[in-house]
């Protein structure tokens, strides 16, 4: 009989008559590659139906709190591969003898491909699956998708997204199958056979490491986020599983610790940890750091004494140096600090927040490990394990093998973005130097003094304010100075007496007078009226405070301000010493003199012209029939201006109808303009 | 502020990492000593300041207490001025009786002196006040210059340090913007690990 080697054609085998073996396994070969192809071209229709109709049209509603995205997940990648595959696969006839190679040569050039595509939206997968429960348990949301999915694809009596969604995830795993049976089909004296063979152990592969991924992702997933719960939260997490569970875990611990058990060193890990550990402390620091300069600049922003008012704009420097804070202020310092923290600071605490999970697995490797130990242990005793036992130490050596592969990848790229950060720091500084220089610079320019040399500048500065200093220190101390000495005030005649007393005593450079009314305000202190005369016997307290001063009045002894007393030398007239007390018997013009240093109080001598009127200006008694008594403010006839030999301190006075001698300096000489003297009493 | 960058390359230069990794040990380093001659010349800069700006504000602030002294004092004369003054024009327009016109004579004798002395006081005060005031003018132009210099200078050094540093990294210029996309991938790369979580 012929081989027939002819076309499959859709039809019944009877048209063609039943095949031979050989031909019929020809046959199924061919069936099954028409099946790859076909399903192919099916499968990339439903999941661009899918992807393309379902999304937009469900886009276009614009459903509230829809996460499309996540839902679709990276479903147009897997188009595009299938695209491509189909695309390929779809070259070369089918009848073609080299078909079986080009096809094994296709899936083998694409694996990668196919690999990473599928092995993302598996991962997904289970994402999807949760938010479209989610969404279908909104009504609104679930109507809306009933109503898009029927509306695209009435044909497939589909009622849900998960329908369409899961053909991706069915279809890699369909490879392994097709190829299978077209490899079963096929002799193995095919040409073609190794490769197509090779094909199917690289498919497997791919689903294994497809499921793998998967399998590791969901553990990361589970174990990376650090959870915060509240210590209710933990507390009814406790029962009797979870105790055992930590229990082993501790005992596991201690006998490391005590030395009992080996710890499981993993050189290789503990090197990634201890890495990993140094670069986030680093990270930490530095962005502490930066941050904590960030706040000192911005603290030292908010001065502005540039902008007090100072009333000196005519002069060159200040206005030069006002203009200059400015622009300052307000250009080149905020770029500089928009510089700093969206490109040093901000990446840094980005990066930071970046480090908490992947502690948090280290975290619960080592936990993991605990149990491992101990279900290795138990393994290595009885030889079997139960089946939770398994799962745990799978667990283990997913995070374990997880961890090992990303950290150094972690590791390597956290490192360079903080040598990045840094190496930015230093251009911005750069940077930040140059522009203000570039603008102080011009303004130095402006200044009278620009020319001088750094050193020359200082050296003539400084110069210029100890020379200055000294003008200030001259200033202060003409506001210091009294201008005057305290002006004497008029002695009464108790002052006089006084004086006369104090004189005997005390020096006259001791004389001192109060200046104003003193209340004494503590023990010792004396109280003073104004105009008081005092000796001064000791210029500070017995404490040795120099503004209280020992002083004598009167025979009585006490402390009085210092400031309030005045040292007592009239300026005046020539002496004319008070009126000592005078010995009767001696003679009108011999007076003692007491002091002769003391000038005499400031009375006016007197002048009697036409227009000016004698008052007796103090009370006084007469002590001999020459004398006669005077009350104060009593206007006198002046008769004589001295006595009888001579001596001017004694006036003879008439008044009222007496007459007598009296004191000169008692009378007071009054100008009393417009008064004739026609009108002076007599 | 100064201390504050110090810290930064200090810590850094302190963190085990440098043991790891020579190259970083090497830039950190070269960063570290950056940093601290910058602290040096700052306090270079503050010194200058505190010399020719802060000393001199406070010698010129202390004439102050003096001035407004002087001022009270003229003040208090000024209160005996109208007192005694308000007493002799009472005794004036008294009747003309003999104790008054003492009364009178007495009171104008003390007025003269008090009138004299306000007199002086505020003529003193009159004349130097202005011209105190007017002193600040020339007295703090040399501060201004100074403040001008002194940023100059200690920018020029802080130019050509971080300018020397920058000539030690490999990296060109980047814009600002090539180094936030830059910054971003990377995140972005770091992201995508499992161990990192995807929120």
């Amino acid at each position: 009989m012929e081989p027939i080697y002819c076309t499959v054609l859709p039809g019944s085998p009877d048209e063609l008559g039943v095949p031979p073996e050989a031909d019929k396994t020809k046959h199924k070969q061919s069936l099954a590659i028409e099946e790859l192809l076909s399903t192919e071209r099916g499968y990339l229709n439903m999941i661009q139906l899918c992807a393309v109709d379902i999304r937009n049209r469900l886009k276009q509603k614009q459903l509230p709190d829809f996460d499309l995205e996540g839902l679709f997940a990276n479903i147009d990648d897997v188009i595009d591969v299938s695209s491509k595959l189909l695309y390929q696969l779809e070259l070369m006839d089918t009848e073609n003898p080299q078909y079986l190679q080009a096809l094994s040569d296709t899936f083998l050039s694409m694996r990668s491909e196919l690999e990473n595509t599928y092995k993302e939206y598996c991962a997904s997968y289970s994402n999807i699956l949760i938010l479209e429960a989610r969404y279908r348990e909104r009504e609104e949301l679930d109507k809306a998708i009933q109503e898009t999915i029927t509306s695209t694809a009435p044909h497939t009596n589909a009622t849900n997204l998960s329908f369409f969604l899961v053909m991706p995830v069915q279809r890699i795993a369909r490879y392994q199958l097709l190829l299978q049976t077209i490899l079963k089909n096929t002799e193995p004296s095919h040409p073609a056979y190794r490769s197509l063979q090779a094909t199917v152990d690289s498919t497997v592969a791919l689903n294994s490491n497809i499921n793998e991924y998967k399998r590791l992702k969901e553990v990361a997933d589970k174990y990376n986020k650090p959870e915060n719960l509240t210590l209710m939260d933990k507390i009814y997490r406790i029962n009797t599983h979870s105790i055992a569970k930590k229990t082993a875990r501790l005992s596991q611990m201690l006998k490391h610790e005590a030395g009992f058990l080996p710890k499981t060193e993993d050189k290789e890990f503990d090197a990634l940890e201890e890495y990993f550990l140094a670069l986030e402390r680093g990270v930490a620091d530095l962005q502490d750091n930066v941050s904590t300069f960030v706040k000192h600049f911005e603290e030292f922003l908010s001065r502005r004494p540039h902008e007090c008012e100072l009333d000196i704009e005519t002069e060159v420097a200040f206005r030069n140096y006002k203009e200059l804070s400015a622009i300052l202020h307000k250009h080149i310092y905020p770029k500089y600090m928009h510089r700093l923290k969206s490109l040093v600071l901000q990446p840094l605490c980005s990066l930071q927040e970046l480090f908490a999970c992947p502690q948090n697995m280290i975290r619960k490797r080592l936990h993991k490990l605990l149990d491992f130990e101990k279900i290795e242990e138990k393994r290595r005793e009885t030889g079997s394990i139960t089946y939770e036992e398994q799962e745990a130490a799978n667990t283990y050596q997913a995070i374990n093998t997880l961890l090992l592969t990303e950290m150094p990848k972690f590791n390597g790229m956290a490192t360079q973005l903080l040598i990045r950060a840094m190496e930015t720091f230093i251009f911005i500084q750069r940077d930040f130097a140059a522009d203000v220089n570039h603008i102080a610079s011009g303004y130095l320019q402006h200044l009278p003094h620009n020319k001088l040399p750094d050193y020359t500048f200082w050296s003539w500065a400084e110069g210029m304010f100890l020379k200055e200093a000294k003008s200030l220190q001259q200033i202060s101390q003409t506001f210091e100075a009294e201008l005057n000495p305290h002006f004497i005030l008029p002695l009464t005649p108790s002052s006089q007496r006084r004086l006369s007393e104090l004189t005997k005593r005390y020096k006259s450079e001791q004389i001192y007078q109060a200046s104003s009314d003193i209340k004494g305000g503590r023990d010792m202190d004396l109280s003073l009226s104004r105009g008081e005369l005092v000796a001064v016997i000791q210029e500070m307290d017995t404490k040795g405070d120099k503004r209280r001063w020992l002083v004598e009045a009167g025979g009585n002894r006490g402390y009085v301000p210092a400031s309030r007393i005045n040292p007592y030398h009239p300026t005046g007239q020539t002496a004319s010493p008070s009126p000592a007390i005078v010995d009767e018997a001696s003679k009108r013009h011999s007076v003692v003199v007491v002091s002769p240093a003391i000038e005499s109080p400031v009375l006016p001598s007197l002048q009697v012209q036409e227009d000016y009127e004698v008052f007796a200006a103090y009370d006084f008694s007469a002590r001999s029939i020459h004398e006669v008594s005077l009350r104060a403010g009593e206007l006198v006839t002046v008769l004589e201006h001295h006595d009888r030999q001579g001596n001017p301190q004694w006036t003879l006075v008439e008044v009222q109808g007496q007459k007598g001698y009296v004191p000169s300096n008692y009378l007071m000489v009054v100008p009393v303009p417009g008064i004739s003297a026609s009108s002076r009493k007599t | 502020m100064s201390k504050a960058a110090v810290k930064i390359s200090s810590d850094l230069l302190s963190n085990p990492l440098c043991e790891q990794d020579p190259q970083f040990l090497k830039s950190m380093t070269a960063l570290d000593t950056a940093m601290r001659r910058m602290d040096a010349f700052n306090q270079e800069k503050v010194n200058q300041i505190q010399k020719t700006v802060i000393e001199p504000l406070k010698k010129f602030s202390s004439v102050f207490p003096s001035l407004n002294m002087a001022v009270k004092r003229r003040e208090q004369t000024l209160q005996d001025y109208k007192r005694l003054q308000s007493k002799v024009e009472k005794y004036e327009e008294k009747e003309k009786t003999g104790p008054t016109m003492v009364k009178l004579h007495q009171a104008r004798e003390e007025l003269r002196p008090v009138r004299e002395d306000f007199e002086a006081k505020n003529k003193q005060l009159l004349e130097e006040m202005p011209k105190f005031y007017h002193s600040r003018i020339d007295y703090f132009q040399p501060s201004f210059e100074a403040l001008i210099r002194a940023q100059v200078a200690y920018f020029t050094e802080m130019h050509k340090i971080f300018g020397e540093l920058t000539e030690q990294i490999d990296q060109p210029g980047l814009t600002d913007e090539q180094r936030e996309r830059d910054n971003e991938a990377r995140l972005s790369e770091l992201k995508a690990l499992s161990i990192v979580a995807d929120d």
